[in-house]
């Protein structure tokens, strides 16, 4: 029989290395499209399920037995977007010379994937600079109400943010939002 | 939009958004079949909603095999987990030997150029000193990080040419050295990159970006599927990678 979130947690606690796979491959998925969403990068967001990971790890002795795998994963990779989108909006300016076009031309980019395709149709696109446009917290309400679709007092414990605060947080989000998609149909 | 309609406003975006409790939820329903503005609002968050679920990146599947994952989750915990005592007094000495070895150097070049008879006061020989040992620490940081940087590009270059296929597998590509080096230089990073001085700052993103690279190439199977080298060859293309260490090794050079 397959061992539970929780037995992995407690497995991983005791120093039982054996016992990331298994979690890994249950919930990377979940977290990868957690990050994507936030951050809108294929590699910002896997090098983000990496750390989460890596954060679940060093933070395993300290997990609550009692508390859900699933939305404490969410927690963390959430919280890791956060602040790796502002370290990365912080240093954009630092590092603008090595997006020098001369350079760039040396090395030629990959055929796009399909995914990548997807998200840079139209519709893939606007989505992305509406959420992008977005204040830090309100983009991670949206990601975890309307992709995650956590409930708001979960929201809440994962930002800890209070009720009201999400709840106020997620009518902007959405406001703004309809704003910027204006025109663009479903 | 009135006053009465804005005190409404809130709860029809939650209730789009499916996140109204039952209670609040009849009661804002029951409200909107009254309101025609209301209505209106409610239809624009309902079809703002359909559109972000139609966001091709819910389907998104991740670049990385969960397999390499683990190997990546697995070396960052072990680089630091790497008990601090084993490497500081290497990392402290070795820089700190390269120093020695460069204020001697200045020392006997001062000695060299100064007058024979003229004397020396205590205190400004303590300020050349200090603000000397303070420029060459920051130099030995930026040498040993090209160092790394150059050594980590060869291995990479090395990696994205088309290579050798395998004795004892056919279809397969052989990475045993490959993957020896970068394990090998990965082990060394502690000691050659002091990625927390402040004058690493702008190198540290880079830095952090080859040490990743490497665990992927580490983690390969000496005799490696050639989809697995491929993957790793379009991640340093999509990164501009080689790129990026070149145009940072030349900026550390100043």
């Amino acid at each position: 029989m397959e061992a539970s979130d929780r037995e992995l947690m407690a497995r991983l606690a005791a120093g039982d290395k054996d016992a990331l796979g298994p979690l890994v491959e249950r919930h990377h998925v979940r977290i990868y499209r957690i990050a994507l969403s936030y951050l809108r990068d294929r590699d910002e967001a896997q090098d983000a399920v990496q750390e989460t990971f890596v954060k679940a790890c060093q933070g395993a002795a300290r997990w609550d037995g009692s508390a859900e795998v699933a939305p404490w994963l969410a927690r963390i990779a959430v919280n890791h977007a956060i602040d790796r989108y502002r370290r990365g909006r912080r240093r954009s300016k630092a590092e603008t010379p090595l997006l020098d076009e001369d350079h760039g031309q040396r090395i030629a980019a990959p055929a796009p994937s399909p995914e990548r395709r997807a998200m840079d149709s139209e519709a893939g696109e606007r989505i992305s600079a509406a959420l992008l446009g977005l204040p830090d917290r309100q983009r991670a309400v949206v990601v975890l109400r309307l992709y995650e679709e956590m409930n708001l007092e979960e929201i809440a414990r994962a930002l800890d943010m209070s009720l009201g605060t999400v709840k106020s947080s997620l009518h902007r989000a959405l406001r703004r939002m309809r704003v910027t998609l204006a025109g663009l149909r479903p | 939009m009135s006053l009465f309609h804005g005190r409404w406003s809130r709860r029809t975006s939650l209730l789009a958004a499916g996140a109204l409790a039952e209670r609040d939820r009849a009661a804002t329903l029951a409200h909107v079949e009254s309101c025609a503005a209301c209505r209106a609002d409610l239809a624009a968050s309902r079809e703002l909603i359909t559109l972000v679920e139609t966001d091709p990146v819910r389907l998104a599947e991740p670049p990385l095999p969960v397999g390499a994952l683990v190997s990546r989750v697995q070396a960052r915990l072990a680089e630091d987990e790497r008990p601090a005592g084993s490497r500081t007094w290497v990392k402290t000495l070795v820089p700190l030997g390269a120093v020695a070895a460069a204020v001697i150097a200045l020392v006997m070049f001062r000695a060299s150029q100064r007058p024979p008879l003229r004397e020396q006061t205590g205190p400004r020989q303590a300020a050349v000193s200090e603000d000397s040992l303070r420029r060459l620490e920051a130099s030995v940081a930026r040498e040993n990080a090209v160092r790394y940087l150059t050594e980590a590009q060869d291995l990479l270059v090395t990696v994205a040419a088309a290579p050798l296929a395998c004795d004892r597998k056919r279809a397969r590509v052989d990475v045993e050295e490959e993957a020896r080096r970068s394990r090998e230089l990965l082990s060394r990073r502690a000691l050659l990159v002091e990625a927390d001085r402040a004058e690493m700052a702008g190198a540290r993103p880079v830095l952090e970006d080859v040490s990743n690279m490497l665990r992927e190439v580490a983690g390969l199977d000496p005799c490696a599927r050639p989809e697995d080298l491929l993957a790793i060859q379009e991640q340093m293309s999509r990164r501009r990678l080689l790129m990026k260490i070149d145009l940072m090794t030349r900026e550390l050079q100043g």
